[in-house]
Order: structure tokens, then sequence, then C-alpha cells
């Protein structure tokens, strides 16, 4: 289902989001006490096909060509046609885990989400200027190369496993990016506060714009400790206090040294632009930013994400591991009786 | 809080034509039930008359056993039909296996409501969000005219509200059979359906009464009341109870692999 860009994607070649708004004067709607109004529900699903770093083929260019655009419009139109037709994806999030030693057909189509709008952007970080996160230090190397891999084959426990998998988190950033699936949020406003609630794993943010400090460095979450202040139309929000080592960002878990700053800035009616920067001097050499629009699409409904109340996937896995462990002594066994009876 | 009283004082005028507001109302007039809240009571043990007891570990002593508490079922019983009766027994026999809140699953309604954890209310004239400390559960009840409709049933049900006077009454249907109203084996089916009823009683009280409804499990509908205090600590938060990884070796423990 073709959609025409709206008019401000003419308007986002010549810079970053939020300064566009600025050029453009637009006026956001306040809430009853004068705080500009940001409520409403939103989706980050038309981010979908974008990849988190920039290609290099694009080097500093943000956005995509008219071509390019179409071609992307024509993927997404393809993988949207497969929800109506019933004909499992080949592309996009498919084709990449094919290969990757994973022997299964795609999820039934409407499993997943897909774009509706394709998007013009070239990658979903914005800073540095190519577009691709900046060199790790070597802890952040170290963490990188240890952490969990997603396609273990033969996970011990549950510990082999990452915490996307584990459904305990998938922390600020990934409850947030694009995904397949939960690519919800909804925002509250009341005087003195703005929550944030995800789909992705229904977690909640209540962010406190009082001034208050943070909590102590004792007390630290996986979720983070925000706080908020308004700078104009944009709501600010420093987030501190992780648990480090145990979800990531960017492909690397990082330390609890983590502090993310983003932006919350109302463009239309219907679009909200997203910035955060990701500063972890022990994990990233520089800080990185990301940014994106996050879009209020009629009819999309949040549901419940009972991630961990559902997680069979996890005994699933175990058990299939541990009946390869027996298969494989077993094979073991009847070679050691082999040898013992047939001494070379 | 004084931004409440320079709209009072100034009649608005200094925001234009911002409306004054009351103190403890919100901009739309009702009552103000923002906040963060929780039972004083011992419903999450056991929503009947109990008398202390001890825990299923002797290691544990006194930290590890089971505190008395008054029930805050309205008539003293819950009214199960027999054949319900029999499997709260074996619930109750089973509770430190089968009880959804030792595996960290989500708590449902009305029992998120009187867990030992906080929860978060953020008031707003089109959708009330319900943030609960306990595993970062949630809900939020549209306020709009136009009912939403359960479409999957789901942990937490789904919530409509209205105002009723200044009392917020939510009717909350679309609940899996999942979750148990306490930890002494109290359970329901896919049939139950929530009505409660939140008025504030002074700035920092709140009086909660639910009316629970399940025709497969109870022979009537019953009610439980009891009351919601206000944590009005300053900088007051919710802090994070991610339980998970406390119900893993419990949950998956069967399927590690052993090291000799």
């Amino acid at each position: 289902m073709k959609t025409r860009l709206p008019v401000l994607a003419l308007t986002l070649a010549f810079g970053s989001l939020a300064s566009a708004q600025t050029a453009a004067n637009y006026n956001p709607p306040k809430t009853a006490w004068g705080d500009p109004d940001l409520q409403g529900v939103y989706t980050t699903d038309d981010l979908n096909g974008v990849p988190l770093q920039r290609p290099e083929k694009f080097g500093t260019r943000q956005y995509l060509t008219e071509q390019e655009l179409a071609d992307r419009q024509k993927e997404v139109d393809q993988l949207h046609s497969t929800i109506d037709t019933g004909n499992r994806p080949t592309t996009g999030f498919w084709a990449s885990v094919k290969g990757a030693g994973v022997d299964a057909a795609a999820a039934p189509a409407q499993w997943i989400e897909y774009a509706r709008h394709a998007t013009r952007l070239s990658s979903l970080v914005v800073d540095p200027p190519n577009g691709r996160i900046p060199a790790l230090t070597p802890d952040g190397e170290k963490r990188r190369a240890a952490q969990p891999q997603y396609y273990n084959m033969r996970p011990a426990s549950w510990e082999d496993l990452g915490s996307y998998d584990r459904c305990i988190t998938r922390g600020v950033t990934g409850s947030f990016f694009p995904s397949i699936y939960g690519n919800g949020s909804q925002i509250f406003q009341a005087p003195g506060m703005v929550a944030i609630r995800y789909e992705m794993i229904h977690e909640t943010r209540i962010i406190p714009l009082d001034g208050s400090a943070h909590t102590g460095p004792g007390l630290r979450s996986y979720m983070g400790d925000p706080r908020g202040h308004w700078e104009g139309n944009t709501l600010v929000v420093e987030t501190t206090n992780f648990i480090g080592g145990k979800v990531d960002v960017g492909g690397v878990p990082y330390s609890e040294d983590l502090k993310l700053t983003e932006r919350f800035t109302r463009m239309d009616d219907n679009i909200i632009d997203y910035k955060v920067t990701v500063d972890d001097p022990k994990t990233f050499t520089a800080p990185w930013t990301v940014e994106f629009p996050i879009r209020h699409e009629p009819g999309y409904q949040i549901f419940e994400y009972a991630c961990h109340e559902g997680n069979h996937a996890m005994h699933n896995r175990l058990s299939a591991a541990r009946a390869l462990d027996r298969k494989e002594a077993a094979g073991k066994g009847a070679q050691a009786e082999q040898t013992q009876a047939n001494p070379k | 809080m004084f931004r409440y009283a320079l709209f009072v004082l100034a009649g608005g005028v200094l925001l234009g034509a911002a409306p004054a507001v009351s103190k403890g109302r919100t901009f739309d007039g009702h009552p103000d039930l923002s906040g963060i809240w929780q039972s004083m009571s011992t419903a999450n043990w056991d929503l009947q008359d109990h008398p202390a007891q001890p825990g299923p570990y002797f290691q544990l002593g006194a930290v590890g056993a089971i505190p008395s508490g008054r029930g805050v079922v309205e008539g003293g019983e819950i009214p199960y039909n027999p054949k319900a009766l029999k499997q709260k027994q074996a619930n109750f026999k089973n509770r430190w296996k089968d009880d959804p809140e030792v595996k960290c699953y989500m708590a449902g309604i009305p029992r998120a409501t009187y867990m030992p954890y906080p929860f978060q209310i953020v008031q707003t004239p089109r959708a009330i969000l319900m943030s609960y400390e306990y595993a970062s559960s949630n809900r939020v009840i549209n306020m709009e005219s136009k009912q939403v409709e359960a479409s999957v049933d789901t942990w937490m049900g789904t919530s409509n509200g209205r105002w009723d006077g200044d009392t917020l009454v939510i009717d909350t249907t679309g609940f899996n059979d999942e979750s148990w109203f306490d930890r002494a084996g109290d359970f329901h089916s896919d049939q139950l359906h929530v009505v409660e009823r939140f008025t504030l009683m002074d700035a920092d009280h709140m009086n909660y009464l639910a009316t629970i409804e399940d025709p497969q499990t109870f022979t009537r509908p019953w009610k439980i009341s009891l009351t919601l205090y206000r944590d009005v600590d300053k900088n007051a938060q919710l802090t994070e109870f991610k339980c998970v990884e406390f119900a893993e070796e419990l949950l998956y423990g069967d399927v590690r692999k052993k090291t000799k």
C-alpha cells in the first residue's frame, strides 16, 4: 500500500531533522499546564529496512536519492504483500539469517512488522558523519567478543544466551530502536513528568522533570535512572545508573558508565523526532548519535508482550542442547567400548 | 505544586486562557490520582484471613515466614464453586511451585494493585498509565468514550475507565487464566471480569474496591476492599524489580548442563 511521502521529507535533505523543524517554525500544541505536548501512540515500523550503521558506499550522505528510495519502497511493498499473500519472505531480516546456520523457514508473514512508508534515511546512526559507530575500546572489544550469541546452538545454560532471549530486557535503546515487532511506544504527560511506555517487553520509564538528582551509584538498573528537562520545544532526557555488561547497544554490551542523552521534538501532528547520543567511554572511543522519526499511525495498537511468560523457546533450546549432549555422549561411549574391545 | 497556586491566584491570567486548577484536581477537573501508591495489607499472601505460618524453607527462619493478616474479602470467604474449590486447595498445596509470582510472571488485576511493591499512576484525560514496580509490568486504561475491545487474552487484561463523580471506575476483561489472586492459590478462569473503583479519601489515601466476577470459578460476584497509601517521601520514585533472573534456575535448572 503505497503512500505519498510527507512534504516534510523534502526539507530533511537539507540538514538534521530538528533544525528543519526550527526552520519551519512549527509551533507544537501545549498541554494544559504549558509544556509541549508529545503525547500519543507511536511506532518505528517505518524504520524497518534502515540499517543501524551506514553502508560505506553512502559516505557522509544521510539520505537516499529518489531512485534509491523508490527501490527501497519496492522492497517494502514486496515484504508488505507477503502479509496478504501468505508467502514467506526471503528478503530483509530473513535474508540476514539465511546461511547463519539457522535451519528454519521464516515465521508466518503476519508475525513480522514491515514498513508502511519507506524511509529516506541511509542509516539510523547520524553521528559520526559517516554514520558508523566509532571504534571500540580494548575493553569494549573484549566484551563484544565474549557476549552470548543469539545463534548459540549448544547453550549450556540460560547464561549462554543474551538478555533478549532470556526476556530480561532490551534496555533503553533496544526497546525503542526498530525491530521485527513490538515497535510501539506511548507517551504520557502530567505536570512535572513524562512517562513512556514501550511495547517491546512492556517497559515503562517515568521521567521526572523536577530537577532532582539521579539516584546514587549504588542503585543501578537495566533501564537506568532518567531525568528530563525542556529546552524550548525539545524534551531532553539524561539517563545514567545502568547495570553494565549485560545488555548491548550497537551490538556491544555497554558498561555501567553509559550515559544516554535523548531528545524528543514534535515535528507535526504525527511525527516526533527522536535523537539519542550514546556516551560510554569504557566501550566506545567516541560518543555516537542515532536519530529517526517516530510516527503516529492511525489504528496502531500496542499489545502486551508477555515475553518471559511465553518463553517456551528457552526450555526448548536448552532441552534440545541436552538431547544433543546425550546423543554425543552415547556415540563417544560406543566408540570407547569399541576401542577397549579392540586396543590398537 | 506551586504551579497550581500561580494559576489559582492569578485567575488564569499568567497563561492566558489556562483554566484555574483546584488543589488535588487535574486540569480537566477530576481528582488527581497521579503518584506512587502501595497497599499496606497482606492481601498478596492471602486474600482471606490468615494466621502467621512458617515458610517453605526453615533455613530462612523468620525472614522466610508468612505474616498474619486480616482478609480483604467482603463477607470473609471467596465463593468458589465445588470444583473450583478443589482446584484452589490443590493450588495451595503446590503454591511454592505453581504460584506465577514465584516464576516472575505478571500479576494480573487486581493482584498487581496489592503486591508488596509500589506502583505509579500517571493520569491524563485520554489514558491513565499504571506502572507497577513488580516485574516492570504496566497497564493503560482507556479513558475515551469509545471503548477498547480485548482482541487477545493477556495477563493484565484490557481496561476501559470512566469517572463516576469523583470515583475512577475501571472495567477489565480479556484476561488469560494464568495469573493468581494471591500466594495462597486463589485463582480464576479466562472468564474473569473485574470492576475496580478508586476513590481518594484524602490527598494521600485511596480506597480501592474491586468486584470480581467469573461464572466458571465462583458461584457469585464478590468484592475486595483495601486502602492504598501514597508514598510521600521527598523524591519518591519507583525502582526496578526485574525478577526473571531470580526465576531462571527454578524454571530451567532441569535443562542446564551438569558440570562434573
